[in-house]
């Protein structure tokens, strides 16, 4: 089955310019996005995943940033060359953004109405009049109860997660090609936020959109990705499905993400930590920027930059320890329990490649 | 659990804000817990229930508008001496949330950390101080030349663990941690947690863990205490809480979790909460009841006998 | 994405041993905030070159009355109303030092020469013959002086009104808070004259004058601080720590007010040089034969047409020092305005 690539981001590095020094936030991400999929990209604060997600929507503050090279094709074009006119007509129609914080993404002093409004009078040349019964419909499509009487309320008369559906309406309004969601869910409470994701994944089915979520809340991205990005230092250090990722992690880091995260039955034992802090990107080690905090740490680490060790048709990592002439080495107690899961499951390696194992959600 | 010795009453405690106005919040309305030596109480719930101001209000950063907090059978609020004030303020710490705002960002960290030291007298000399301070950072896993630096120099994790030697520099033996790995990253997270167990462990302390991400706490916490909208709605040992949760605001707090386990996630189904179900009758009193030992549920008589049959089976 | 084969020694993958603590060091050289700060004052061209310009000021204020020959205040009635000369710049005719003056007619004529007077006066002198160059930078001296006094004592009186009214808050708050409003509420310049005529024109009467308004915006601006910092957890942390209010205030709450402090200051400075001229126009300020640059600029007011460069001289000072002081100021704020930190 051949699956059309909505966004295929090539070699990408990007710097910032500060006081203290050039800091290579991204350096050298490669990824695609097929059409109705969901790529959850995480990593701590500082991978530049964030970083990542702002050059395509080309948000990056023009004044200390700079693409240093690579591509973002979307549609045929490379986004990071268009020019700010071409993009403004991307922005918010074909590729469209929510961010973390919905108190502040909303406009306080503008009615919902209006808002909602804007991107549709924009882009699709919509009559006011148009434009607004599509408001009430968006409204009552992320499930914001008497939507007739609230389009003509301001931000805040919202509770938190009501202002996010609104976003996500705002966002949703034209129907977009692809839906970045930065951490869309952080700012919210357990239970405003299981109803927000089951309302994106929802509303992903009816309009076959595919989203990019960011996040570093490996129980989120359980529940929403089908394949994952896990970043470290301005790099992609491993790529695959979600139960790949999830079952069968390759890279040390992934290991030490998900073991550092207590599951219902660690109790007493320790939990997995990974030590130290993350890279400087002022000044990346030479090697794998992991090799410091690696227990698994080898020569090569310190000298070379590991490449991408495919491990199955989707799923792809980069560490020298993939490598034919590495040692075998034993992951972390909480690994092996979710490799021993996974084969009990039954959906071994290359069972159900992406995007045959949609059906399950 | 058998005879332990209760370090912290709290009977009734009520802290209103804009008392007697239109706008009054009750954030923590008649709330009643003990904390016994050497445990860790975890406190959870969504923001805004009161579980901060519960915390804050046990350390006399806010003055109580009703109830009473004992430690070691004295009461900590109503008036006391400056001398009386100290001794307390050293037998009990917090650590914060905001790794970014909890450190005064113009003092080196030695002066951060020699703060509780220089107000309590505790350094014998300049030479005694700083090797309090270097003894401190290596508790926290940090290292001596740490101590000249700004706060701003360090990432989050570190600034966390500044934190606690901040806190652990006046030898405390309760320590209210208020949501302090909410602001880390997950990797980091693992490492503040087991610093925290580890000392616990070695210093005999006692915490109150307040969060709102339950796996944590469930993994830290010996007993945890569910809030919702300032009142205390249950409170069980750890597993008992996670196992056999009665009110159905924890149930619905419970099934709301996302677990890293993408095929668990498949086939998880949320509850909602809604506070009309209780139906409670005008002469219905609503209270904290004992529902099984050491289970403690807010609910009706009706519901406490309905929750006792289900907990036989 | 595909596992290139090069050739790796198969000894690479031994294990290496990394130290772990080294995870934990820190790249970057330790910068204190005020070494921070300097670093991006100097990224600001304009306010470098501002910077400059003032301290050059600055020290002939002191140093320029004693370079020339003459007094400030002796009158030499001979030499009245002599334009500005300057040894070697006298023959480069378009420059505006070579003695000349213009009559009514429009016709030229060297007043050196006409008055045959052999002396040098390089910014001219007044209608009583005192040196110019003497008295502007004396003028300097004493518009400086009360400025900078201005400024100090409103930030003294401002910091602490502001931090005790912010901290204590509740009803003290309030009652503190209508007091400004009063003060605000009378027009500043009733308030000024009404002091001067009571106290008798003079350099302390004036600084009182200024200050006795001035320090509103101060309270005002230290008291919001306060009240974000209250709630601020290392404030709270030192609380629970058991310190005093005191060190709270002076330890933790003040050092990180600096940045506002400074600004608010250097924004004030101008404005009391402003206000002091101001009031010396209007014949409030200081009295013969002290000089400030407003003063000056009245008594060259007075003789605009026959004698502009009397005029021209001290308003081009004022005019430097308050540009200087504002664009000093503009580039102290983004400096020191901890959201543009990175």
């Amino acid at each position: 089955m051949v699956v059309e690539k909505v966004l295929q981001v090539k070699d990408l590095n990007i710097s910032f310019h500060t006081f203290s020094g050039e800091v290579k936030a991204i350096r050298g991400v490669n990824f695609e996005l097929f059409k109705g999929e969901t790529l959850a990209i995480v990593g701590e604060s500082g991978s530049g995943k964030s970083v990542t997600t702002k050059s395509i929507m080309r948000l990056l503050p023009e004044h200390n940033s700079e693409i240093k090279s690579g591509q973002i094709l979307f549609d045929g074009k490379d986004l990071t060359k268009l020019k700010d006119k071409e993009m403004q007509k991307i922005r918010g129609k074909d590729i469209s953004m929510i961010f973390q914080d919905p108190m502040t993404s909303l406009n306080p002093t503008m009615k919902i109405a209006n808002q909602i409004m804007e991107p549709l009078i924009k882009h699709q040349n919509m009559s006011k009049h148009a434009a607004k019964e599509r408001a009430v419909e968006l409204l009552k499509l992320v499930g914001i109860p008497k939507p007739e009487i609230r389009v003509n309320q301001y931000p805040h008369q919202f509770s938190g997660g009501m202002r996010q559906r609104v976003v996500i309406a705002i966002a949703l309004a034209c129907n977009p090609k692809i839906l970045i969601a930065d951490e869309p869910t952080t700012a919210l409470d357990v239970t405003i936020q299981a109803q927000i994701l089951e309302l994106m994944k929802d509303l992903q089915k009816k309009i076959d959109t595919s989203i990019i979520f960011i996040t570093h809340d490996l129980g989120v991205v359980a529940n929403v990705a089908d394949r994952v990005a896990v970043m470290y230092g301005g790099k992609i250090v491993e790529i695959g499905t979600a139960d790949e990722i999830f079952y069968n992690p390759q890279h040390p880091y992934t290991w030490g993400l998900i073991s550092s995260m207590p599951d219902m039955e660690t109790d007493d034992e320790e939990l997995f930590s990974i030590p130290g802090t993350p890279p400087d990107l002022l000044d990346p080690p030479k090697g794998d920027a992991f090799a410091p905090r690696n227990p698994y740490v080898m020569k090569i680490d310190l000298e070379q930059e590991p490449p991408f060790f495919k491990v199955s048709d989707t799923h792809y990592a980069a560490t020298w320890l993939l490598h034919p002439d590495a040692p075998k080495v034993e992951p972390p107690d909480a690994v092996k329990r979710r490799q021993n899961q996974y084969v009990g499951t039954g959906v071994g390696v290359g069972a159900g490649t992406f995007p045959g194992n949609k059906e399950g959600k | 659990m058998a005879e332990q010795k209760k370090l912290l009453e709290i009977k009734g405690l009520k802290q209103y804000f804009n008392e007697g106005k239109a706008n009054e919040v009750k954030a923590v309305d008649n709330v009643s817990f003990d904390i016994f030596k050497g445990e860790v109480m975890g406190l959870v719930g969504e923001s805004g229930c009161g579980k901060s101001t519960t915390g804050r209000t046990i350390i006399r950063l806010y003055d109580a508008t009703g109830g009473e907090v004992l430690y070691d059978g004295v009461d900590v609020h109503g008036r006391k001496s400056k001398k009386q004030l100290k001794e307390f303020n050293r037998k009990m710490q917090m650590i914060f949330q905001d790794p970014y705002a909890s450190l005064n960002p113009r003092l080196k960290i030695a002066d951060v950390i020699a703060e509780g030291i220089d107000i309590h007298g505790l350094a014998k000399s300049k030479e005694d101080r700083m090797n309090q301070v270097y003894e401190l950072l290596e508790t926290v896993g940090l290292n001596r030349e740490h101590a000249n630096r700004y706060p701003h120099e360090f990432s989050g994790g570190q600034r966390q663990r500044i934190g606690i030697a901040r806190a652990l520099a006046v030898q405390p033996e309760f320590i209210i941690a208020d949501e302090p790995i909410s602001a880390l990253d997950v990797s980091i997270q693992a490492q503040v947690v087991n610093l925290m167990k580890k000392l616990q462990k070695e210093k005999e302390l006692t915490y109150l863990f307040i969060a709102h991400d339950l796996s944590m706490v469930k993994y830290i916490s010996d007993r945890i205490g569910v809030m919702y909208f300032g009142k205390m709605v249950e409170l069980a040992p750890a597993d008992e809480l996670y196992r056999n949760p009665f009110h159905p605001y924890t149930q619905s707090l419970l099934s709301a979790i996302p677990a890293p386990d993408p095929i668990a996630e498949r086939t998880r189904r949320r509850k909602s909460y809604d506070p009309a179900s209780h139906n409670y009758q005008d002469n219905e009193s609503v209270e904290f009841r004992e529902v099984t030992p050491g289970h403690f549920v807010l609910c009706s008589e009706r519901e406490f006998k309905q929750y006792q049959v289900q907990s036989k089976h | 994405m595909i596992n290139k084969e090069t050739l790796i020694s198969k000894d690479m993958f031994a294990p290496a041993h990394v130290d772990p603590s080294k995870s934990e060091k820190i790249a970057k050289p330790s910068l204190n905030f005020w070494q921070d700060s300097w670093l991006r004052v100097r990224k600001n061209k304009g306010a470098v070159f501002s910077l400059v310009v003032l301290v050059i000021l600055l020290v002939m204020a002191f140093v320029g009355p004693m370079i020339t020959p003459y007094s400030y205040d002796t009158q030499t009635t001979k030499h009245n109303n002599l334009p500005p000369r300057i040894q070697g710049l006298e023959n480069v005719h378009w420059l505006p030092f070579d003695g000349t003056l213009t009559r009514r007619d429009g016709s030229e004529y060297n007043a050196y020469e006409v008055r045959k007077v052999d002396a040098y006066y390089w910014f001219g002198t007044d209608n009583l013959g005192r040196d110019l160059f003497a008295r502007v930078w004396k003028g300097t001296q004493v518009s400086l002086l009360i400025a900078f006094m201005a400024a100090l004592i409103d930030m003294l009186i401002g910091v602490s009104y502001g931090a005790i009214s912010g901290y204590i808050g509740g009803k003290l708050d309030s009652f503190m808070q209508r007091i400004i409003e009063v003060i605000v509420g009378i027009p500043n310049l009733i308030v000024v004259v009404l002091m001067i005529l009571v106290l008798k024109p003079g350099i302390i009467p004036i600084i009182i004058a200024l200050t006795i308004t001035g320090w509103t915006s101060m309270a005002r601006v230290v008291r919001a601080q306060v009240l974000k910092f209250k709630g601020q957890e290392f404030v709270l942390a030192a609380k629970t720590l058991g310190a005093s209010n005191g060190s709270i205030i002076f330890k933790h709450m003040i050092p990180n007010m600096f940045g506002v402090i400074i600004i608010n200051t250097m924004f004030s400075i101008p404005n009391a040089i402003f206000f002091e001229a101001f009031l010396s126009f209007i014949g409030l300020g200081l009295q013969e034969p002290n000089a400030s640059l407003g003063t000056l600029v009245n008594d060259g007011f007075k003789a605009m047409i026959a004698f502009p460069y009397q005029m021209i001289i001290p308003s081009v000072m004022i005019a430097l020092i308050m540009v200087c002081f504002n664009l000093v100021a503009d580039g102290l704020r983004d400096a020191l305005d901890p959201k543009m930190r990175d």
